[in-house]
């Protein structure tokens, strides 16, 4: 009888719904909003003059403008780069001098004395020690400048601008404004940019701005980036010109990453990404003084050191592994040199050699220790003099000493080109693949995330490396 | 084989040549092989009920001659597939007519239930545009059993209608009546609304999109004759050739509602223009929709242009004292009064 009653029920409603049509459901969530408009204008006051005042208005008209609106963008772009790398210089020696010339000395001659077994001191010190040491020297200065400035423009309400202004860009590859400015975020560090599209509030546009953050150079390879061409392009033009080519060709890459960027977001969202709901808006919001210290607290707290932290645990297995490769022998070669033997081949066909490529392997959880581990390899295969032993990273003060162990390895301008193109196209570190995973909870995209670029990395290397041989 | 960079270069090229015919979207040689392998009785089946219904729709008859035209099989497969259709008492014919039985027309109306379902789903919950509804229904309508199309009914909010204004049949085979007269048929100065976009076939239907005439639009036709039909549409002039304007149903409105003066889309209001929302146009649906909404894009609203976009869009607009930028797509949904 209940059972009849229900059924009755239901099927009066399923009749009353389909009386009274699809637009129901619309004309009530309109109504409701329309009255809660109506109640809030009858009964909240406003101030008239204090809406939208005259200072914001202005400065929306200046940064937005036809004429001063990109020039201003690119002039605070181009400052906060260059506070970052140039300013993250000195911290960055004098904790490598710290970290790595002063306390790793000491922590061999302390292990010394208590008799440590050999391995073990290598293991732990010449390997895991020394590469969290390393990415410490390396990524905290730069971090610690550039997200403090980045989050201060964000408070200030500047970036909104920003994407305001470039959003056209971005339609066209099928990208959301905002991504103009994971892009950047991304320039600090791939795991962060990552992190900061959940401002994109369009699914489609989010993933492919995740998906897409790795063309950025990061923090972690701008120094590779820079070190290299200062060794290999710089030498190609008369000295006078050298700072400046080698500057041009970094500045290629890094454009050349945005083309990559906006290449691939296109295709995305023509292909594998078409099906994902797609929605728009941006709010512009009212200009604040930035809270100057809460920010630099926060954006130390929240993204420096949550970055940090991950690519400590992360780079610790990864000098071990380093140190146990070089370490650990199978007939009369250690592993890495065998390693080495077999992907030279393959390393030649890309331009490249099996140093690099092994580099790049062991070092996918930390970008920053991709030369260190190259010039210790380098020193392992050759047998040239120089270095610290096997399995122990080490970098030269002296840019023409590390050309010289570079180019003893047979590394040709060829190879240094080819170096900063995969340098810039290959997989995302692990901090990010992790941070992917995180974001998307998909593995699907986070495998594809990080062989896509890898792949990328191959097909242009390849192209490049048999195109110069047939030039030259 | 000794190393040489040339032939590297062509081995390259052969190999993602080869891989671009194997698999490149929709046309790649491994996805039709795919799609040929599944094209088994059941598809044929459903395909040929589908195309009856229409037809009978239409008032049209078919022979056996005209089914094998329309459809995309092997023909000796569509002959064997009406025998044994015949013998389950789908189909039957009458002298060369080939005609559903009640349990034929109930099977294709499922068969129907499930493509505009699915239209309607790929329209709100999904990106796809609007050139792929079709053809991705046309592959699920075959997938989904009967259980799986009225969760999925269910979970749309049992919708009346597909996305081109095409009424979906119920559970128990129900199906609204879609009002209107095709638009050739209405006289100059007669005011409707547009209830129905047909989407077949597929390259006037793409004219349609293109010249952004959306469902649910008011309008008034201000010349017809057998060359084209031109119509004033909210706040825009649309000219249409009589072939194309065949494809679009409009339902005549009989009483003198004061519409249309100075309805247009927000698209096209200018700086210091101030204007009046009048709402969203059916075209912006699902979570794009909700987002306007929640962003105070609600009848009533005051609205005018904030900021301009060095670009040329998407351009800001202040609405209740907050400066929201929308794409001009967006902002063309987006219906209102000019002051």
């Amino acid at each position: 009888m209940a059972n009849k009653n229900i059924d009755h029920i239901l099927e009066l409603s399923n009749e009353l719904r389909w009386q009274i049509g699809d637009e129901f459901h619309d004309n009530l969530t309109e109504g409701i909003y329309a009255d809660a408009a109506q109640i809030v204008s009858d009964t909240v006051q406003v101030d008239e003059s204090k809406k939208r005042f005259r200072l914001d208005r202005q400065i929306d008209k200046i940064v937005t403008s036809k004429v001063f609106g990109f020039p201003i963008m690119f002039l605070i772009l181009a400052t906060v780069l260059w506070l970052t790398i140039i300013g993250a210089n000195y911290p960055s020696s004098l904790l490598a001098q710290l970290l790595l010339d002063t306390f790793h000395p000491i922590l061999k001659t302390g292990v010394a004395a208590i008799n440590m077994p050999w391995w073990l001191s290598g293991f732990l010190i010449d390997g895991v020690y020394l590469a969290v040491a390393w990415v410490i020297a390396v990524m905290l200065p730069p971090m610690a400048i550039f997200f403090p400035m980045f989050t201060l423009l964000e408070d200030f309400g500047y970036l909104p601008r920003v994407a305001f202004n470039l959003d056209n860009l971005f339609k066209k590859s099928g990208a959301h404004g905002k991504q103009a400015l994971t892009m950047t975020m991304g320039f600090g560090c791939n795991a962060a940019g990552v992190v900061a599209t959940r401002i994109i509030d369009s699914p489609r546009e989010r993933l492919i701005a995740i998906i897409t953050n790795n063309f950025s150079l990061c923090n972690g390879r701008w120094p590779t980036q820079i070190l290299i061409a200062t060794i290999f392009i710089g030498a190609v033009v008369p000295s006078t010109f050298s700072s400046l080519a080698s500057l041009l060709a970094v500045i290629v890459i890094a454009v050349l990453g945005m083309a990559f960027m906006f290449g691939t977001s296109w295709a995305l969202s023509k292909t594998l990404l078409k099906g994902q709901v797609s929605t728009f808006n941006l709010e512009l919001p009212p200009y604040r003084p930035p809270r100057f210290w809460k920010t630099i607290y926060t954006s130390l707290i929240d993204r420096t050191m949550i970055v940090l932290w991950r690519a400590i645990v992360f780079a610790a297995p990864a000098g071990a592994v380093i140190w146990l490769i070089s370490n650990i022998y199978i007939g009369n070669e250690s592993i890495a040199a065998w390693a080495i033997d077999s992907m030279n081949g393959f390393g030649f066909l890309l331009g490249l050699n099996g140093v690099i490529l092994l580099a790049y392997i062991v070092a996918i959880p930390a970008n920053e220790i991709v030369i260190p581990t190259i010039l210790m390899l380098t020193v392992l295969v050759t047998g040239i003099d120089g270095g610290a032993g096997a399995g122990v990273m080490f970098e030269l003060d002296s840019v023409n000493a590390t050309g010289d162990i570079l180019k003893a390895g047979g590394w040709t301008l060829l190879t240094a080109i080819n170096l900063m193109l995969f340098s810039l196209l290959h997989n995302p570190c692990s901090t990010t693949i992790y941070t992917i995973y995180k974001e998307t909870k998909s593995v699907k995209w986070t495998v594809f995330a990080s062989i896509m670029p890898v792949i990328l990395g191959f097909i242009v290397t390849f192209l490049v490396a048999q195109i110069w041989r047939i030039v030259f | 084989m000794k190393y040489n960079p040339t032939y590297a270069l062509i081995l390259f090229f052969i190999i993602s040549g080869v891989l671009y015919v194997l698999f490149r979207p929709a046309k790649g040689w491994f996805w039709i092989i795919k799609n040929n392998f599944k094209s088994n009785e059941k598809i044929v089946t459903e395909d040929i009920l589908k195309q009856l219904y229409h037809f009978e729709n239409s008032g049209n008859k078919v022979d056996t001659k005209t089914l094998l035209q329309v459809l995309d099989f092997n023909n000796n497969q569509i002959i064997e597939v009406v025998k044994k259709m015949t013998i389950n008492d789908l189909i039957y014919f009458e002298s060369d007519v080939l005609k559903l039985t009640n349990a034929g027309r109930d099977y294709a109306l499922r068969i129907v239930r499930i493509h505009r379902l699915w239209e309607r789903y790929l329209a709100d919950k999904t990106g796809f545009s609007k050139e792929e509804w079709h053809d991705r229904a046309e592959m699920m309508e075959h997938k989904l059993n009967h259980d799986e199309t009225n969760t999925l009914a269910a979970h749309l909010g049992n919708p009346k209608f597909d996305p081109h204004g095409d009424p979906i049949p119920t559970k128990t085979g129900k199906v609204a009546e879609v009002h209107g007269v095709e638009l050739p048929l209405l006289p100059v100065n007669s005011i409707g609304r547009i209830t129905h976009i047909e989407d077949e076939p597929e390259i006037i239907y793409k004219q349609i999109l293109a010249e952004n005439i959306h469902m649910g639009s008011l309008i008034r036709v201000v010349e017809n004759n057998a060359t084209r039909i031109v119509f004033l549409s909210e706040g825009e002039e649309f000219r249409l050739a009589p072939i194309v304007a065949a494809n679009l149903t409009v339902a005549p409105i009989e009483k003198e509602i004061i519409i249309e003066d100075n309805i247009a889309r927000l698209s096209s209001l200018k700086e210091d223009e101030t204007a009046i929302i009048t709402g969203i146009s059916k075209e912006s649906r699902g979570e794009s929709r909700r987002r306007l909404l929640d962003l105070g894009f609600v009848k009533g609203a005051t609205i005018k242009i904030d900021l301009i976009n060095p670009l040329g869009e998407p351009n800001a607009y202040l609405i209740k004292g907050t400066s929201i930028a929308l794409r001009k797509d967006q902002a063309a949904k987006i219906l209102i009064k000019k002051d």
